[in-house]
């Protein structure tokens, strides 16, 4: 008798045991299918497809290198964009950041700051970058602006974030001495948050580099411009060009980006 | 009183100018020349934000209100909403679940042979390197329009995004585990399932979560460049020039992406939290 309990309360649990995991893997299953079937995938296609897929690889190939010498000037457009995008977008978001933590400014200013950190945290670089080239016309105005502003989303948050963790102790000690908000900031704030926030800006360089070459072939010119243009002239051998020369400027900012964090930080801290 | 005078100290040497104060104040300018030059040969002109501000003005003036009815008046929208998550879901569950199968073969103590693991080291470096406009326009190529060529770029652009990530966390693994099933006679197999996989999972599906976010976000660009969806959307209403009905498309966009942080933020919580994957 008690064997019969013990089994049927053994063989309950086994179905209590595994029913969570069979329904997350039927969910699961079942949003598989239904987006495979949105995005349109079919196995029976995906012969045909990586058929046609070899076929357009090699229209590709050779990389016509006549267009080197001139991608080599949008190349560097890029990467300048890129690297004057991301000190304004710092600049930005520090002012976001000191906005939207809560011990430092006043509920009325960190709300809406709070909020539009929030926003543009949920708005991709692309559309900022169509509203102003719709408000401005093409140009690297636009373009350094979408990146800059593409910036706060992340930057601003972080620094929000390591203000309100900083210990109040450090802020009460400066403030007890008479220093007005300005020198609380500058001599509190500033050097608690500062080894964390250049490592995360050389970072957003790295960031911006590669969004800048997304952002090129909608109007900031650039790299990322050239290649569209290449393939919707259909000249893939040129476009096959100006992909290798974006694949060494993403893999030289990476490095470079590595260079200049091993050199302005040193474990950590501030060199 | 000139034996006073004398009396006084020389300044100290650490108010004058310190090495540190002139190498920060060197680095200073050196950035603001480096600004200013690549501003100067880019065209940038800073100044535009207030002489051009009108038309920012203006822009937003033909913006407002937002034509909201037309969220559920074009019926078509919500397939379009419904393609751009799919798409992104989609690209990061099989570019997930391939790069874990592949880090496998790229991490030092699982992979079956150094040189294999040098090839799938050096495909995710490359991967990584990639852009993912490169992946969607060779691929919008060679598929054709649509989503399914989103979710072909999506699903290579998470492989390399995850697969460094995943191999570097299979090789950080806890050998204790490890080798005490390998002393019992566990095969290569049951080791990766019974000592490594127990250990990558929380961070493997910590960063499938994440990148589902990052996803949406590329789904809706890559929709603009012609993989179909919200992105497609927008860029149409853009060249009409409808621009309350862009003003509702992105208030759509900045929503959907929210609820969808926050519902991807609820589930890692809620799976991560539970002992099946600790």
């Amino acid at each position: 008798m008690t064997t019969a309990a013990g089994l049927a309360s053994e063989r309950a649990g086994g179905w209590r045991r595994f029913r969570r995991p069979f329904l997350a893997a039927l969910v699961l299953g079942a949003l598989v299918w239904w987006s495979a079937a949105l995005c349109r995938v079919s196995l029976d296609e995906l012969g045909p497809a990586l058929v046609k897929g070899i076929e357009v690889g090699g229209f590709f190939l050779p990389p016509d290198w006549r267009a080197l010498p001139e991608l080599l000037q949008p190349a560097l457009v890029t990467m300048l964009l890129a690297a004057v995008a991301t000190p304004l977008g710092l600049a930005l978001s520090i002012g976001f950041g000191l906005a939207g933590a809560r011990n430092l400014a006043p509920e009325w200013l960190r709300m809406p700051a709070r909020w539009l950190i929030g926003i543009e945290r949920a708005l991709p670089e692309l559309i900022t970058l169509l509203l102003l080239v719709a408000a401005l016309g093409i140009g690297p105005f636009p373009g350094v602006m979408a990146l800059a502003i593409g910036s706060i989303g992340m930057l601003g948050k972080l620094i929000a974030d390591a203000i309100e963790e900083i210990d109040p102790r450090v802020l009460e000690s400066v403030e007890s001495v008479g220093a007005t908000r300005w020198q609380t900031i500058r001599h509190a704030v500033l050097p608690e948050i500062m080894p964390g926030l250049l490592a995360n800006t050389i970072f957003r360089f790295e960031v911006n580099v590669r969004s800048s070459v997304l952002l090129g072939a909608a109007g900031a010119g650039g790299i990322g411009f050239e290649l569209n243009k290449a393939m919707s002239m259909l000249e893939y051998e040129r476009a096959m060009t100006a992909i290798l020369v974006t694949l060494a400027l993403v893999f030289g900012a990476e490095r470079l980006s590595d260079f200049l964090r091993r050199r302005v930080l040193d474990g950590g801290k501030l060199k | 009183m000139s034996a006073a005078v004398s009396a006084v100290p020389a300044v100290p040497p650490y108010v004058l100018p310190s090495d540190q104060l002139r190498r920060r104040l060197g680095g200073f300018l050196a950035v603001a020349v480096f600004l200013v030059g690549s501003g100067a040969f880019l065209g940038f002109k800073p100044w535009l934000l207030i002489t051009d501000f009108h038309y920012i003005v203006k822009l937003a003036a033909e913006m407002v209100p937002p034509n909201l009815a037309l969220l559920w008046e074009k019926t078509t929208l919500r397939a379009s909403v419904a393609e751009t998550v799919a798409m992104a879901f989609l690209g990061t569950l099989v570019g997930g679940f391939a790069a874990l199968g592949l880090a496998f073969f790229a991490a030092a103590n699982t992979a079956p042979h150094p040189a294999v693991r040098a090839v799938v080291r050096a495909l995710f470096q490359f991967e990584r390197a990639t852009p993912n406009l490169i992946t969607a326009l060779v691929l919008l190529v060679a598929v054709g329009f649509g989503p399914f060529a989103g979710f072909l770029a999506l699903t290579i652009g998470s492989l390399g995004m995850f697969g460094k990530l995943f191999s570097d966390a299979i090789e950080q693994v806890d050998t204790g585990p490890t080798e005490a099933v390998a002393s019992v006679g566990a095969t290569r197999w049951q080791v990766i399932r019974f000592a490594i996989l127990p250990q990558v999972l929380p961070s493997v599906v910590g960063n499938v979560f994440y990148a589902f976010d990052v996803n949406l976000r590329l789904a809706i660009a890559l929709g603009i460049y012609g993989a179909g969806g919200l992105g497609f959307e927008l860029q149409l209403a853009m060249k009409v020039l409808r621009y309350p009905d862009v003003l509702a498309l992105v208030l759509l966009i900045v929503v959907l992406i929210t609820a969808m942080e926050r519902v991807s933020d609820f589930l890692r919580r809620r799976l991560i939290g539970h002992d099946t994957l600790k």
